[in-house]
C-alpha cells in the first residue's frame, strides 16, 4: 500500500489511487479528469504528466484537492435512516440503482430506476442540475463514483446511499434480502 | 486554473439540456457510428439529403449519444451547423468548428467534439480513415463512467448468493 506521505508530482496514478481511494472522484468533480474513457488516465502516468496535458494544471493545487478527497466523499453520503425519512416527503428524491441487472432483478428498493445508457443520456440532457437524487449500489463503492460523475457534470444535489442496499436492508427494510456476490 | 469558463460551461449545459435533433431519423440516407459502445461512450449520426439548386445538400441530421454532456451539446450544435451544406462542405468542418455558437472547446473537452466529427465522417464518408467505427480509447484506464456503468464481472459470470437462506444459491439471470 502506498503511503500518503510519499505521494508527489512524480507519483504514478496507480500509487495516487492506492493512497487516496477517492482521488479519482475528486479529480472529476473539480477538473473533469477521469470521467469517461477519453478523459481518463493510465495507471502508470505520473500526476505531473496528467496535470500538464490537462491545461497545465497546478500540480500542488491538484495534490491538495486530492488530499481532501475523503472529506469530499463524506459530504455526499446519506444514511439509510435519513433517506427513509426523505422518501416519506411529498417530493421524495429520485432513486437510481447502479448495480447489475441481475442484482436488480433479485432485490431492489421500491421506486428506484435501474441505471442504463438511455437513462444516463436522459439525466445528462434533460434533468435540471438541481434535481435531488440518491444513487445506491450493493455496498456503497460504485455509487460514490456515480455521484462524483454527476457532480462533475454540474448536478448539485446528488447523494449516495451510505452502505448501499445492504445497509438499507439492515437498517430500514429487512424484507429486502441481503446477498453477496460469489 | 483549468476549469471550464462559466460562460462556456453554461453554454454547454444549455445545449445539453435542450438538445436539438436528438433521436433516430427514420428515413435517413446515411448513418455513421463511432465510439466505444462497451463503455457507454458512443455517437451515432443520421443524415437526410435533399436537392437544392442542383446541389445535394444536408436537409436534416440527428444524433444519439451515450457520451458526456459536452458530446451531447456539441452534437446538438453540429447537426444545426451542417444543415444546408453539401457533404464536402460538412466534411471540411473540423472538430473545433463543430461546437458552433458556444465557441472553441478547451483541450480537455476536444475529444467530445472529435467524437461528433468522427460520427459525421462515418455517415458522409464511411471509407475514410477518420470514420473508423470503433475508436480506441486513448486513456482507457481509470474512469468513473466504466466503474459504475460497466463494473468488471468475475470470471465465470456473476453469482448472487442470498445470505438469509444459505441453501438458496441463485445463479445470476435465472430470476
Amino acid at each position: 500500500m502506498t503511503e500518503t506521505s510519499t505521494i508527489g508530482p512524480q507519483s504514478v496514478m496507480r500509487e495516487v489511487l492506492e493512497a487516496y481511494p477517492g482521488a479519482q472522484r475528486a479529480l472529476f468533480r473539480r477538473y473533469h479528469i477521469g470521467g469517461c474513457s477519453s478523459c481518463g488516465f493510465q495507471s502508470e502516468e505520473t500526476l505531473a504528466h496528467l496535470c500538464q496535458r490537462n491545461n497545465d494544471l497546478d500540480v500542488e493545487e491538484v495534490l491538495e484537492h486530492i488530499r481532501d478527497s475523503h472529506d469530499q466523499d463524506s459530504t455526499v453520503l446519506i444514511s439509510p435512516l435519513e433517506l427513509a425519512q426523505l422518501l416519506k416527503h411529498e417530493s421524495p428524491p429520485k432513486l437510481l440503482d447502479v448495480r447489475s441487472r441481475e442484482e436488480w432483478e433479485t432485490v431492489r428498493i421500491e421506486g428506484a430506476t435501474l441505471m442504463s445508457n438511455p437513462t444516463l443520456q436522459e439525466i445528462l440532457s434533460q434533468w435540471p442540475r438541481d434535481a435531488v437524487f440518491v444513487i445506491y449500489d450493493h455496498a456503497g463503492r460504485h455509487a460514490l463514483d456515480a455521484a462524483a460523475y454527476f457532480l462533475g457534470h454540474g448536478f448539485t444535489k446528488v447523494r449516495c446511499l451510505d452502505g448501499g442496499i445492504d445497509a438499507w436492508s439492515l437498517q430500514v427494510d429487512p424484507k429486502i434480502r441481503r446477498y453477496r456476490l460469489g | 486554473m483549468e476549469k471550464l469558463s462559466d460562460e462556456l460551461a453554461a453554454g454547454l449545459r444549455q445545449a445539453a439540456r435542450e438538445p436539438r435533433n436528438m433521436g433516430e431519423l427514420a428515413d435517413a440516407d446515411a448513418v455513421g457510428t463511432v465510439g466505444n459502445a462497451s463503455c457507454g461512450e458512443m455517437m451515432r449520426m443520421w443524415v437526410k439529403f435533399k436537392e437544392e439548386n442542383g446541389r445535394k445538400v444536408i436537409d436534416r441530421a440527428t444524433f444519439q449519444s451515450f457520451g458526456c454532456e459536452t458530446a451531447i451539446a456539441v452534437a446538438s450544435l453540429a447537426t444545426e451547423l451542417i444543415r444546408g451544406k453539401t457533404p464536402t462542405e460538412a466534411l471540411a468542418l473540423k472538430s473545433q468548428d463543430l461546437s458552433g455558437e458556444i465557441g472553441p472547446l478547451p483541450p480537455m473537452k476536444i475529444h467530445c467534439a472529435e467524437l461528433v466529427e468522427g460520427a459525421l465522417h462515418a455517415a458522409l464518408d464511411p471509407g475514410s480513415s477518420s470514420a473508423s467505427t470503433e475508436q480506441p480509447s486513448l486513456h482507457s484506464e481509470g474512469n468513473l463512467l466504466d466503474n459504475f456503468m460497466s463494473p468488471p464481472k468475475p470470471a465465470g459470470g456473476l453469482r448472487i448468493v442470498l445470505l438469509d437462506s444459505p441453501s438458496e444459491e441463485k445463479p445470476a439471470g435465472t430470476s
